[in-house]
C-alpha cells in the first residue's frame, strides 16, 4: 500500500505523515509512505488544500490533519 | 466538519507551508453549451478575478477524481448552473456534496438560447445580482 502525503512541508504535513505511519503500523499492513511536495503535482490531483492524504492514488481527505483512528478506518475499507 | 484549527494551506494562494489558512471557497460553474452555460462560465471567471473564490473544476468531479470530489467536500463551495436542468447540481449530488450557494442563471432573469453574441452584457447584467446574494 502506498500511502501519499499531499503538502509542502508545514508542520500539519509532518504530523498528518506521523499519524499515518502509526495508524498503517498498527493495523499491520505493508506499506510506504510518498511525500508529494511539488505544489503543481499537488493541484493536479485537484487538491486545493494541504494536508491531503491519498492511498494508492486515490486522495481520501483534504485540508486536514486526521487522526491515525480516522486514518485506520480509511485503509481498512 | 473539519476544525479551522486542523486546517492548513490553500495550494493555489501560497507556496509555503503553512500560515493556518481558513476554508477556502471554491466556485464551479456548468459551463454548457448555451448562452446561459457560457455566462455561468464567465460569472465564475469574474468571481475569481474579484477575489471571491477560485476558479474550480466540475468537470474534474464530474470525471469521479477522487481529489476534486474531496475538495470541493472540503470547501465552501458556490455552484452556478445555467439552467434549470441543473447539471452541476446533479453533479455535486452524485458525489454526496452540498453547495455552500447555489445559483441558476435563467432564475437571475436571462433567457436561455443558443445566441452567443450578447454574453458580456447577459453576464454584466446578472453579475451584480448574483454577488448580492453571496
Amino acid at each position: 500500500m502506498k500511502i501519499q502525503i499531499l503538502g509542502t512541508g508545514c508542520a500539519k504535513c509532518i504530523k498528518l505523515t506521523e499519524n499515518a505511519e502509526k495508524a498503517a503500523k498498527e493495523l499491520g499492513v505493508d506499506f510506504e509512505i510518498e511525500k508529494i511536495t511539488d505544489i503543481n503535482k499537488i493541484m493536479d490531483l485537484g487538491v486545493m488544500m494541504t494536508p491531503g492524504l491519498a492511498i494508492d492514488g486515490e486522495v481520501k481527505s483534504v485540508g486536514k490533519v486526521l487522526s491515525p483512528e480516522e486514518i485506520k478506518k480509511i485503509i481498512s475499507k | 466538519m473539519t476544525n479551522e484549527k486542523d486546517r492548513c494551506c490553500e495550494t493555489s494562494t501560497q507556496d509555503t507551508c503553512c500560515s493556518g489558512a481558513g476554508v477556502k471557497t471554491l466556485i464551479l460553474a456548468c459551463s454548457g453549451g448555451s448562452n446561459v452555460g457560457q455566462i455561468s462560465n464567465q460569472i465564475m471567471i469574474e468571481l475569481d478575478k474579484d477575489g471571491t473564490g477560485n476558479a474550480y473544476c466540475l468537470s474534474g468531479i464530474g470525471a469521479a477524481m477522487s481529489g476534486f470530489i474531496e475538495s470541493a467536500k472540503a470547501a465552501r463551495t458556490i455552484l452556478i448552473d445555467g439552467c434549470p436542468v441543473s447539471c452541476g447540481k446533479k453533479v455535486f449530488e452524485k458525489y454526496g456534496i452540498k453547495p455552500s450557494d447555489y445559483f441558476i442563471v435563467t432564475e437571475l432573469g436571462i433567457e436561455k438560447t443558443h445566441d452567443f453574441s450578447k454574453l458580456k452584457e447577459e453576464t454584466d447584467k446578472v453579475l451584480n445580482t448574483l454577488k448580492t446574494k453571496i
